[in-house]
């Protein structure tokens, strides 16, 4: 018998012409890389971190911050806050993550890589063209600064006031949210990247007349080191807030017992009135406003309450009586009105002439700082300034070298995590002025944004794989939840409120290993491809394979779209044909 | 670069004419990379007889032998009692047909093959009409479908066969469901049924066709899933007829009209439709899971 036989593949057929969409790989921004002030890449630290990948996952997060064990415990994370998955189940437990791979980088000592971004480059560029900098305070935003400069060739000097360094992470956070030595450890990399830290020599107007003879440029983030007064009778009774925080941190924790009001809804506001329960004082909080607009971290509020601690709203103080045997503070009722500020705040006025009394003996002040030399603020509207998201630059006319104002002088949000932002954006701006001058700053800094916000990205500064993220935020509709079942977060152990009061020990503790993984493959990888091959495997056309990285066979692929709908996590697109 | 337990090699290749989407064809690749190169098929008429490959092209990296409408059954028959002559018994011969071929037309051949327990696997890749000429319903054609002979107030208003039932009570060794949008299990089952040798297998596989069924093509994968996930096509094994097991528990399961209101072929029902689909789906769910009851301890091969 006989039978016709085909034996001519179908690949002759170039079925490509049949497409009229186009599908394409095309990474994508996740809204907490979005969210966070220093960009940093979460759904890529989050996808290695569940392979186990720690190491890279560490490395990952110092493409963009020097500081992942101090800001996985201090940052209020509003990465969490955008997080995709929240509208799952629960947000992943990003700051959790953040500080677990930050502890064990410190634990495991974990060398900071060369070349650092992949970039080939970089050992050219520290050898030619580095540059002096001086640098204004050693807290968070003149660590990053100095951090980031050098990375880039750069050498740095950092001349701090205080005794030691740090600045507000070692004197205004208290030890139970940040233990010193997880602080010391991620500044000794500074200095051991060769950054010189001087202490007890303050940058002062005479240093900064002479800087020119040693210095290319001056990076100034002395921070806010002053409190502001409260402007009412009896003032000089009152204890100043950061001051109590600076001395318990310098080891004076002697316990006073009695009654304390401390007045402020801020975070050091909570910061002394936990350290208080701390020394057995028995601390209430006094705020103008209602606990929902508290500018303090809602979490620390809680954990604050559930030490104890009391908290009396809608009052403000008026005046302060009496002297050692016991206070009395004179506290006005305040309402609420229909109008918000800009932050979104309830505004409040005076209820009438109700007022109150309260019986202390001692009244704290934190209602916010400013810097500790006028000075220090950057003049307003001069010619010769670069006004950017987190810093200026100032072609100093008298110093006649570039200034770059940063940190808490600067930056929108006075967070820690605002602060290495400024530092970074810093060290970029004055990167670029040093290379291709000042003129070309905001093209090349506007380059370097993560998504659609203010935060800038190191590694595509220096044309690191991300540069190609397209800046479009994933929305939870671009995902496809088939492919992710509900999982509860892991949670850390905490210890408990009674355990709490009687020290200053680390309240928060940290993920295992097991929980680290469990968590981070929560993580949606919203935008990014993490080889999961579905597009690969459904492809109903065999269009898709892999030459080193994955491909679409164009001359075959009809459109039908289902790689891109197959994809979890939104890290293809589908495009019109052009004809 | 790829961290799946999957096998990975293809034996379909790129260029046929299939639809963009076509379910039929994702089933056929993920058949092909569970069964491997030596199997030989046998394809009635169906879409897949263009799929794959008009004289003298093919698409498929195997033999096919192209046989007539209702005969899958006998032809697969006659393969393996000619490969077995040869003494080839490593070669899995495996019938692949459409539903219309399979719950209609191919069904006497068929029934007559597996009452013999002819050694085969039988795939029928159900895209719930005869879609390569038009569109016409089938036997396999779920209640509530508009096809061009069931159209306008005439949609379908009888239910659509249970296939696997029938063959279970013909006490084959392997009788099971399965889905494209269930790659694992999918794969898992075509495996175990070459490593059955020696006896009858049926898989039923659920495959969306785009263009009968009015969606759109990138829908194809998500649709499949959603049948399983409301209990429209439940995945499941039946060994020796009596032995039943559940592969996807759907719990808890979402409403059938998700699964239907997203398709075009549906848009016409009214809600009491869809509680009518819902009782249907319902009632048989029930009755699965009585008989998955009666067989807690299937071993698994
Ligand atoms: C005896 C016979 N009658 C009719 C046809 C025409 N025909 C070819 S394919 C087909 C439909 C097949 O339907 P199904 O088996 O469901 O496969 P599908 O096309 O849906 O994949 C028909 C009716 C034929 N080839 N032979
Ligand atoms: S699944 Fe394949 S055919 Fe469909 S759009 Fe993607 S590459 Fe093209
Ligand atoms: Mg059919």
């Amino acid at each position: 018998m006989r039978i016709s036989r085909s034996n001519v593949s179908t690949e002759i057929n170039k079925t490509g012409s049949w497409r009229f969409v186009r599908p394409g790989y095309d990474e994508k921004t996740a809204p907490c890389s979005n969210a966070c002030p220093v960009g940093q890449d979460i759904a890529r630290i989050e996808m290695l971190m569940g392979q186990g990948m720690f190491p890279a996952a560490w490395e990952t997060i110092l493409r963009e911050n020097p500081f992942p064990a101090v800001c996985g415990r201090v940052c209020f994370h509003p990465c969490e806050r955008v997080c995709n998955r929240g509208e799952m189940d629960s947000a992943v437990g990003i700051h959790h993550l953040e500080r677990f791979v930050g502890d064990l980088a410190i634990e495991r000592a974990y060398a900071l890589p060369h070349p650092f971004y992949g970039d080939e480059a970089e050992t050219d560029r520290r050898a030619t063209g580095g540059k002096t900098v001086a640098i204004g305070g050693a807290g968070p935003a003149g660590l990053a600064a100095a951090y980031f400069l050098a990375r880039l060739g750069h050498t740095c000097d950092i001349y701090e006031a205080d005794s030691e360094p740090g600045g507000v992470l070692r004197w205004g956070i208290p030890w139970y949210r940040l233990p010193e030595d997880v602080l010391k450890a991620e500044i000794s990399r500074i200095v051991d990247m060769g950054v010189k830290i001087y202490c007890q020599k303050p940058i002062t107007r005479d240093f900064m007349a002479r800087a020119r003879e040693q210095y290319d440029a001056v990076f100034l983030g002395c921070g806010y080191g002053r409190s502001l007064p409260l402007w009412i009778p009896g003032e000089e009774k009152v204890l100043n807030g950061l001051a109590y925080l600076h001395d318990i941190r310098g080891g004076d924790n002697t316990c006073t017992g009695g009654r304390a009001a401390v007045i402020g809804g801020g975070n050091t506001a909570i910061d002394v009135a936990r350290s208080l329960t701390r020394l057995g004082v028995e601390p209430i909080l006094v705020y103008r406003r209602r606990r929902q607009d508290m500018p303090a971290f809602d979490h620390e509020v809680e954990m604050a309450l559930a030490e104890g601690v009391q908290l009396m709203p809608l009052v403000a103080p008026v005046r302060i009586d009496g002297g050692d045997g016991g206070m009395v503070l004179t506290l006005q009722r305040m309402r609420t009105t229909r109008m918000e500020t800009a932050g979104g705040r309830c505004r409040v006025e005076p209820d009438g002439d109700r007022t109150e009394t309260l019986m202390v003996d001692q009244v704290y002040s934190a209602i916010g700082a400013e810097p500790g030399e006028n000075w220090l603020f950057p003049p307003e509207h001069q010619p010769g300034q670069l006004r950017m998201s987190h810093c200026i630059l100032w072609e100093h006319p008298d110093a006649r070298l570039p200034v770059v104002f940063g940190g808490d002088l600067t930056t929108p949000v006075k967070s820690v995590t605002d602060a290495v932002a400024s530092g970074k954006q810093a060290a970029m701006a004055l990167d670029t002025r040093f290379r291709h001058g000042g003129k070309a700053i905001p093209e090349r800094l506007g380059a370097c944004r993560v998504g659609d916000g203010t935060a800038l990205s190191m590694e595509i500064y220096l044309s690191g794989r991300r540069k190609t993220r397209n800046p479009a935020i994933v929305p939870f509709s671009a995902l496809n939840t088939d492919y992710f079942a509900p999982a509860e977060r892991q949670a850390p152990p905490v210890l408990s409120p009674e355990t709490r009061c009687g020290s200053f020990e680390e309240v928060e503790g940290a993920y295992g290993r097991d929980a680290a993984v469990q968590e981070a493959s929560r993580c949606f990888n919203c935008g990014i491809c993490n080889d999961c091959d579905n597009c690969r495997l459904f492809c109903p056309e065999v269009a898709i394979y892999i030459d080193g990285t994955r491909c679409i066979n164009l001359d075959y692929c009809k459109g039908c779209g289902i790689c891109v709908v197959e994809c979890p996590r939104n890290a293809m697109t589908l495009e019109e044909e052009a004809s | 670069m790829i961290h799946s337990p999957l096998p990975q090699t293809d034996y379909m290749a790129s260029g046929h004419v299939g639809c963009p989407g076509c379910g039929a064809t994702v089933a056929m690749k993920f058949a092909l990379r569970a069964l491997g190169e030596k199997t030989m098929l046998v394809i009635p008429a169906c879409c897949w007889a263009i799929i794959a490959g008009s004289h003298p092209q093919t698409s498929l990296k195997v033999p096919v032998l192209h046989t007539a409408f209702a005969t899958a059954g006998a032809a697969a028959s006659g393969l393996r009692a000619a490969l077995d002559m040869r003494g080839d018994t490593e070669t899995t011969v495996v019938a692949w047909a459409g539903d219309g071929g399979t719950f209609d037309i191919g069904f006497q051949a068929l029934s007559g093959a597996v009452e013999r327990n002819e050694d085969f696997i039988y795939v029928c890749y159900d895209n719930e009409a005869y879609m390569n000429t038009g569109v016409q319903r089938s036997s396999s054609t779920p209640f509530g479908t508009r096809t061009t002979t069931t159209p306008g107030t005439n949609w379908k208003h009888t239910r659509k066969k249970n296939i696997v039932e029938a063959f279970a009570a013909h006490r084959i060794p392997y009788a099971a469901t399965a889905s494209i949008a269930y790659p694992e299990d999918m794969i898992r089952k075509f495996q175990r049924a070459r490593e059955l040798k020696g006896g009858s297998r049926f898989l039923h596989v659920y495959a969306t066709c785009p263009t009968g069924w009015r969606v759109p093509s990138d829908q194809c994968i998500k649709i499949a899933r959603l049948a399983v996930k409301t209990r429209a096509f439940p995945l499941y094994e039946v060994t020796d007829g009596v032995r039943y097991t559940l592969n996807h528990d759907a719990e808890p399961p979402l409403p059938v009209r998700d699964y239907l209101s997203v398709q075009g072929r549906f848009k016409h029902l009214t809600d009491d439709d869809y509680g009518e689909i819902q009782a249907m789906v319902d009632e048989d769910w029930e009755l699965l899971k009585r008989k998955v009851a009666l067989a807690p301890e299937e071993a698994r091969a």
